[in-house]
């Protein structure tokens, strides 16, 4: 059963990475490969505050939301300023940077080796260590995402995301801010993806450069296209779906030294097959 | 006398990187696409060479065969994917994720297939060093270098003075007057792609005689040199080249002061000091 | 007594191309100007300077006595001016309503926090609007349309969208680029019919225009242009009488 759960955990915490993908690449329409650099951060901060200040785990995470909002906002502002193929270069370096800190700023982040021992969240008195329990955390924190995505999609914010994905200059033509609009919905990704990355740090207790690299970023984007853009319901079945895959994949006899591999082609023929043929994902609108 | 050392490495790795900066250049400035998968078909050649020369082939022909496959590579990728893409009115960021895609299939292709460990050509002549002037250089950095100004120059002449070069600057420049006007883009876009990755591929299989192959080697090289390509002035083949040199000689003279697991900070540090100061590039029109 | 809109002096190069040249003028408030001029005259980029999308080298424009030098265009729509597109950019991809939606100022929830947080209030403004929206919609004749994506309709039926979307900015002095452009017959009426309509209800119009039938039907002042300079001010039919001005005008064609 704690399979069963940790799948359950995993996919939630997934969900909330999904929203924060989704608005930036599907809703805002930029290129980012830098999303899993933000959630890393979100965790090393969550892991360091609970370990290092015995700060509460909900004050944990809400502070690594707050500095992922911050982070957020200075990684996409370049992509409200610079055209869009330069900002594939900024997401390439944002990434490459963030790893090269995770795995050789040693003292912060335990550098290659990891950071072992985050300890299991305490709320009001009870403390979440099963995969059973954190499930009904991890469920939280899912829904709370999905129905701020959701309102923010039925409220004119939504209308006007929408409406400069198609033309910005219209939209400034009728008196809108599309640059305050865009920042807002980066700090929103933001929110999502350092919750996301407290919750995760909490759930697995250790945590390394590996979930937060350029491979983990391109699994985040596969996540989105597959599951589909621009709605609630594609980031949600997206992560369920992936996470999935490697379960699926352990069925297979593949030997362990290309599982990674495997796994990250596989991602990337979805990537391939997707925008080729189903550009709008499973459950999404086309891209 | 390190910093001698360190540039002259700077200047032969340069002349690596100004291949890649070169070709993704070609690529980027006719096609428009960001061509992110460039980085697989640089690593794809070198295995590809190590390969045939496992075969039995001799060494120059193992050469040759990794760069006519990547030129193929090329050719296809061309084909069956950005044409395709483009012919269902994809849009910018739906070709950039399926390019990403590719990137990811051909480098775990070539992780799964040759594993992740370092491989190493073995090669007893590519490895012998001469003196000059008080460095110590490989053959294989001797030919770096001279394939590197070689491919400069072959580009330069491909550009301005031959029928497909005048003809991949026009529909560079205006895709919409070149599909009336009869220039046949997409048969420019497929020949251009042939040529880059035939390009890329010289520093894929010359580099990797000293260095040994890695599967994932790619995605820090095309970064680097893409940020050369814009620091350059996009478009520009001479600024393409001369700042991958000058990028390639900073990274390395950089390790006097600080250590060799942060270069992808100063890489990027010149990339947004020029984001800042000069947009457009060195060489812009 | 300063004019209603008045512009002075712009210029504007392009590289080297002169694109406005001390170009000045006024539009008197509750009228139909029409601006006109062979193409390549400057009419468009005199649009993008009054609403904020390019800035001139040199010039000033005023707005009932109000400077709009160096304002964004975001700050003059909430000035009252508001412009079309020559081709049209509507959210295709959305309703003919939420394109008007897009139009209105001060929604609540427009931002994440107010839409999170308050998302009762959120949906009872936004139930309001729909309704102001409709009645914006009825008003150019596209009641019956409102629901459709913006794709799918007549391209008679986008222009006058296009005039309702400027409309729900609530802007007085609306600037309209070539409205009627591609249409003929019934859909040419209608467009016709409604700024004569707008301007009844006080909206002063300043339109660029090629179809001289229209001017003529509709201008109550016409502005000529010629290589970014005006060259001629009047009644539509002393402009449409000069000679000279229908050399330059027909110029080459002929």
């Amino acid at each position: 059963m704690d399979f069963f759960y940790t799948y359950i955990v995993l996919a939630e915490i997934y969900v909330l990475l999904g929203l924060s993908t989704n608005l930036l690449v599907g809703i805002v329409g930029i290129f980012s490969v830098s999303q899993a650099a933000v959630f890393g951060v979100g965790a090393y901060l969550t892991a360091f505050l609970v370990m290092q200040t015995s700060t509460p785990f909900l004050v944990a995470v809400l502070l690594s939301s707050i500095l992922c909002i911050g982070l957020n906002i200075l990684v996409t502002l370049p992509s409200l300023r610079v055209s869009g193929d330069y900002f594939v270069v900024t997401s390439f370096g944002i990434q490459l940077l963030a790893t090269a800190v995770f795995t050789n700023w040693t003292g912060g982040t335990g550098g290659a080796n990891g950071l072992p021992g985050v300890p299991a969240p305490w709320i009001a008195g009870h403390e979440f260590v099963e995969p059973s329990e954190f499930a009904v955390l991890a469920t939280g924190g899912m829904a709370l995402g999905c129905i701020a995505f959701w309102l923010i999609m039925r409220a004119p914010f939504g209308a006007l995301l929408r409406a400069i994905r198609e033309d910005e200059l219209a939209v400034a033509a009728l008196g809108k801010s599309v640059l305050r609009a865009k920042v807002s919905a980066a700090a929103l990704a933001g929110a999502f993806a350092g919750s996301a990355g407290g919750l995760y740090a909490s759930f697995l207790s250790f945590i390394d450069p590996s979930s937060f690299d350029l491979d983990a970023s391109i699994f985040l984007l596969t996540m989105v296209v597959v599951g589909g853009a621009r709605t609630l319901a594609g980031s949600v079945i997206g992560p369920f779906v992936l996470l999935a895959l490697p379960q699926i994949l352990a069925l297979i006899d593949i030997p362990s030294s290309v599982a990674a591999a495997a796994r990250q082609l596989i991602y990337g023929l979805l990537l391939i097959a997707f925008m080729l043929f189903r550009p709008q994902g499973l459950l999404g609108e086309k891209l | 006398m390190l910093w001698l050392h360190l540039l002259v490495n700077g200047l032969v790795w340069g002349c690596a990187l100004g291949m890649v900066a070169v070709s993704f250049s070609l690529v980027f400035a006719t096609t428009k696409i960001f061509h992110v998968a460039h980085a697989a078909v640089y690593g794809l050649g070198g295995y590809l060479a190590w390969s045939a020369l496992k075969h039995g082939m001799p060494e120059w022909a193992a050469l040759l065969v990794g760069i006519v496959a990547c030129a193929i590579t090329g050719t296809l990728i061309q084909k069956l994917l950005y044409e395709r893409l483009d012919r269902r009115g994809a849009t910018h960021l739906v070709i950039l994720i399926a390019s990403l895609g590719l990137s990811a299939v051909m480098q775990n292709a070539v992780a799964a297939v040759y594993t992740s460990n370092v491989l190493q050509f073995g090669l007893p002549w590519a490895a012998r060093t001469t003196a000059i002037g008080g460095v110590l250089l490989t053959t294989a950095q001797m030919l770096t270098v001279v394939a590197g100004i070689l491919s400069y120059l072959g580009a330069m002449w491909f550009a301005h003075r031959t029928v497909l070069g005048k003809r991949m600057r026009a529909v560079a420049s205006n895709p919409f007057l070149a599909e009336i006007t009869r220039l046949q883009p997409r048969q420019v876009h497929i020949a251009v792609m042939a040529i880059a990755s035939a390009m890329v591929a010289i520093p894929g299989v010359l580099v990797p005689l000293d260095l040994g192959l890695q599967p994932f080697g790619g995605v820090p090289i095309l970064l680097t040199a893409t940020i050369a390509m814009i620091a350059g002035g996009v478009g520009s083949i001479s600024g393409a080249f001369l700042v991958a040199v000058g990028i390639a000689v900073l990274q390395n003279l950089s390790l006097l002061v600080i250590p060799g697991e942060w270069s992808i900070g100063i890489t990027f540090g010149i990339f947004v000091i020029f984001m800042l100061f000069r947009p457009r590039g060195l060489f812009a029109g | 007594m300063s004019a209603y809109l008045q512009v002075e002096g712009l210029n504007k190069s392009f590289g080297g191309l002169q694109a406005l040249r001390d170009c000045s003028f006024t539009v008197a408030q509750g009228r139909i100007t029409c601006l006109v001029g062979p193409n390549g005259a400057g009419k468009t980029t005199i649009f993008n300077a009054i609403t904020g999308f390019l800035v001139p080298d040199t010039g000033h424009v005023t707005f009932q006595g109000i400077s709009l030098d160096g304002r964004t265009s975001q700050q003059i729509v909430r000035h009252g001016i508001a412009r079309t597109f020559q081709n049209l950019r509507l959210f295709v991809d959305l309703t003919a309503r939420a394109n008007v939606l897009a139009g209105m100022q001060d929604h609540v929830g427009e931002e994440p926090f107010t839409a999170i947080f308050r998302p009762f209030h959120t949906a009872r403004a936004l139930a309001a609007k729909q309704d102001a929206a409709m009645a914006v919609l009825a008003h150019v004749g596209l009641a019956a349309q409102a629901d459709m994506l913006v794709r799918n309709l007549s391209y008679g039926e986008q222009k006058l969208l296009c005039i309702a979307r400027i409309l729900a900015t609530g802007a007085e002095l609306l600037l309209l680029d070539e409205p009627t452009s591609g249409l003929s017959g019934a859909a040419l009426s209608d467009v016709m019919a409604l700024l004569r309509r707008l301007q009844a209800e006080g909206k002063t119009l300043l339109v660029v225009e090629h179809n001289t039938r229209v001017v003529q039907q509709i201008a109550d002042d016409v502005l000529f242009l010629h290589q970014g300079h005006l060259i001629a001010q009047g009644a539509p039919a002393d402009i449409i009488a000069d000679p000279k001005l229908a050399e330059i005008y027909f110029g080459g064609a002929i």
